[in-house]
């Protein structure tokens, strides 16, 4: 306690020498604040956005959710594997207790939490023992217990451990760079890591960038060509593409054979992030030169 | 000359069709598994950037008893300059090779070729053949995605190379570019020499990188406006001859020559159908002009158009159907197109300025002409319905457009006035990589071969 108490003077005295300084030196500048645009939504929107209407309106400009600001993060990673922390301990039994084991410390638990679960389940127990004592005066009467009184299952704090969810918790807090505490429904970047536009963006501009397509054709739609990719997550060719296109004109061989090097050569595709690997491991890319031919 | 691929161990194609095999497996049972949780990301393409394709093509190899051991280098300079003017390649310099080619049947060392940023490698060899023929096997590899991609071998006597060079090149940018190659050809054209006032000109044929150059004619009689039969070593041309001018055929290889036809007054304009079979040519009948057709087996002459204005230059499209020509009928030279028997003529260009000498493209999606315009003449296209009009160049003088069998090059004659001549170019369809074509003295009036067979 006193230990806190001091953290906190040392603090508040720290801060007000700071605030001291900073407000006498630096000359009070008044900014107005950045017009802020608020997006009008109709409730029949709002409704729909909310039931996951396909074709609701899109929020204007959506944001994740955001509890703490810190380094971006979303609040769960939907590819983290469930993963049994502790080992599974007993659930109370009505033989004897087996001397107590070592109790496990579920890792995210604060130890500070320690002595306060104590107390709880001290008042717990004290308050069960009373009911118990009660039950059993109330019950006596009309049914007379067939089974002896030890039997009754009896509390034991230890035993709590094995009612605890002992997996790593998904849930974390969800940092960004502001604060949003409104839930970001419908907002594409809402969970986990999400393939941005703008590295969908890079990607088709380094293809674009090293497509050298057949210039012409009288039959252009021979000329398009679909080819399938599959990365690593270092972003170089887990197998040779795949085309899904047939054709057997020489000007589809030459189209085809145009797309298939420049994914050759675009390797290793790094504007793609390791975090979205499971977005873009497996992408299929069509190569259609038509519009610019026209020109 | 035989094409012809027998001794070249299959090897390596066997391997590369295994590869195939088990990839179009690996796709079936990629397809039959069921799709995971994470759906395939799809994403379009639509811009690319067309820029000269970089190709590594070190010397031949010649193997002993090849009479001419710089043969080797020589095709393989033949074979990187005519890439290299499609304007489609960019041959890497020599000097930049890492790896030295020293067997054309075993895999390249494709990092190697990467490294200089080769696209494409073509390795080939030469060796003398019981006859004493020269062989050529070339194979062309895919240096990005490591592969072989063809291999074919060509065999001719020694005087006859260049053709094996010309006859390679077609194959490295069939198989590349999707179109047909145009290097195996040969141009005829009026070489002019002397001075502007009293100017020689000899009918000429080359190959159409300018070598090879052979006169037709002495020179005594004006020539004008050659034209290639599509089928035959023939040409039709236009001659002052005795007096009146006609249209002659000439054979290139015996130098047979006759009078296209009987007919009293001049004759000119003259050129092929697309099968070989007829000439189409103008008539002069007074102060106008008709457009006749004469059918070379039977003799036989018909009239197709029948004005009182000049029609003149027709051009048949590929399968004969329609007739592209010109004519003053409505004031100023115009692009008329009418039925391959005649019949009603409709315009179709109607820019400003004048249009004349439209030629219909072999591919037939193009009909090309020399337009006038505020005292510049250049060469363009435009569809056969008269839309989609391009300007390829534009100057003090561009004439006579001709194409090249695969409808993607024209070669046109340009005068840029002044005591100068006229010369011969090139220019594609899309109007870039514009080339001079060497020629001994002035020429003009080209006439481009069909691919020679």
């Amino acid at each position: 306690m006193k230990v806190g108490v001091t953290i906190s003077t040392t603090a508040h005295i720290a801060v007000l020498v700071l605030a001291t300084v900073t407000l006498t030196s630096a000359p009070p500048k008044i900014t107005a604040p950045p017009p802020m645009s608020v997006a009008l939504t109709t409730t029949s929107d709002e409704s729909k956005l909310a039931a996951g209407v396909q074709n609701a309106p899109q929020s204007e400009n959506p944001r994740p959710f955001v509890e703490r600001v810190g380094e971006n993060r979303p609040v769960e990673d939907p590819n983290a594997k469930v993963v049994e922390n502790a080992k599974e301990v007993p659930a109370a039994t009505d033989a004897a207790a087996p001397p107590p084991p070592p109790l496990p410390q579920p890792k995210q638990l604060p130890k500070k939490a320690e002595p306060k679960r104590d107390v709880i389940a001290e008042a717990i127990r004290k308050d069960n023992a009373k009911k118990s004592e009660q039950t059993k005066v109330a019950a006596s009467p009309p049914l007379p217990p067939r089974r002896p009184l030890n039997a009754e299952p009896k509390f034991d704090r230890r035993k709590i451990e094995a009612l605890l969810d002992k997996r790593t918790p998904q849930r974390r807090e969800a940092t960004g760079d502001a604060i949003n505490n409104a839930l970001a429904l419908g907002a594409p970047a809402a969970t986990a890591a999400q393939l941005t536009q703008n590295e969908l963006d890079a990607l088709r501009a380094r293809l674009a960038q090293l497509w050298n397509p057949p210039a012409g054709a009288q039959n252009p739609q021979e000329l398009v060509v679909a080819i399938r990719m599959r990365l690593k997550p270092d972003g170089t060719l887990a197998a040779p593409p795949m085309v899904m296109t047939s054709g057997q004109s020489p000007m589809f061989m030459a189209a085809r054979d145009s797309a298939i090097r420049a994914v050759f050569r675009g390797q290793p595709f790094d504007m793609l992030r390791p975090e979205t690997y499971e977005q873009w491991k497996d992408i299929e890319i069509t190569f259609d030169p038509r519009e610019m031919i026209r020109g | 000359m035989s094409k012809a691929n027998p001794s070249m161990p299959p090897t390596v194609s066997r391997r590369r069709l295994i590869a195939l095999g088990a990839g179009a497996a690996a796709g079936t049972l990629a397809g039959l598994a069921p799709r995971p949780a994470a759906a395939v990301l799809k994403l379009d393409v639509t811009q690319g950037n067309i820029q000269p394709m970089p190709i590594a093509l070190p010397d031949f190899l010649v193997e002993p008893g090849v009479p001419d051991p710089g043969m080797g280098r020589s095709i393989t300079q033949i074979i990187t300059s005519n890439l290299r003017r499609s304007g489609l390649f960019a041959p890497i310099d020599q000097a930049a090779y890492l790896e030295r080619i020293t067997n054309i049947n075993t895999q390249p060392r494709f990092a190697d070729w990467r490294q200089i940023n080769a696209q494409a490698l073509v390795t080939g060899r030469l060796e003398r053949q019981a006859n004493g023929n020269v062989a050529a096997q070339f194979r062309l590899w895919d240096v990005f995605a490591a592969g072989h991609v063809h291999a074919q071998q060509t065999s001719t006597s020694p005087d006859n190379f260049r053709r094996i060079a010309h006859i390679i090149s077609d194959q490295i940018y069939q198989r590349l570019t999707g179109e047909m190659g145009y290097f195996d050809t040969r141009i005829v054209f009026i070489d002019e020499s002397g001075p502007r006032d009293r100017r020689m000109k000899r009918l000429a044929i080359m190959d159409q990188d300018g070598a090879n150059v052979r006169y037709l004619t002495r020179g005594d009689d004006l020539v004008l406006t050659p034209r290639f039969s599509p089928s035959t070593q023939e040409i039709t041309y236009m001659s002052y001859g005795q007096g009146q001018p006609r249209v002659y055929l000439l054979n290139i290889e015996t130098g047979q020559r006759e009078v296209v036809g009987n007919f009293p007054g001049m004759t000119f304009a003259p050129r092929f159908s697309h099968d070989g079979y007829r000439v189409i040519m103008s008539l002069q009948q007074g102060g106008n002009a008709n457009i006749f057709v004469m059918d070379l087996r039977s003799r036989s002459t018909m009239k197709l158009t029948d004005t009182a204005a000049i029609d003149t230059a027709p051009s048949y499209s590929p399968d004969g159907s329609r007739i592209c020509f010109e004519s003053d009928r409505g004031g100023r030279q115009q692009i008329y197109v009418m039925g391959g028997n005649g019949g009603p003529a409709s315009r179709i260009s109607f820019g400003e300025g004048s249009y004349s000498t439209p030629v219909w493209s072999p591919r037939g999606d193009y009909i090309a002409f020399t337009k006038q315009a505020q005292g510049r003449f250049s060469i363009g296209i435009m569809r056969p319905d008269g839309s989609g009009e391009r300007i390829l160049t534009e100057g003090f003088h561009n004439e006579g457009p001709t194409w090249a069998p695969n409808g993607r090059v024209l070669m046109f004659f340009r005068d840029t006035g002044g005591n100068s001549g006229p010369h011969l170019y090139t220019v594609d369809v899309t109007g870039r990589n514009e080339q001079r074509i060497p020629t001994p003295a002035f020429g003009s009036d080209p006439a481009w071969s069909p691919l020679l067979r």
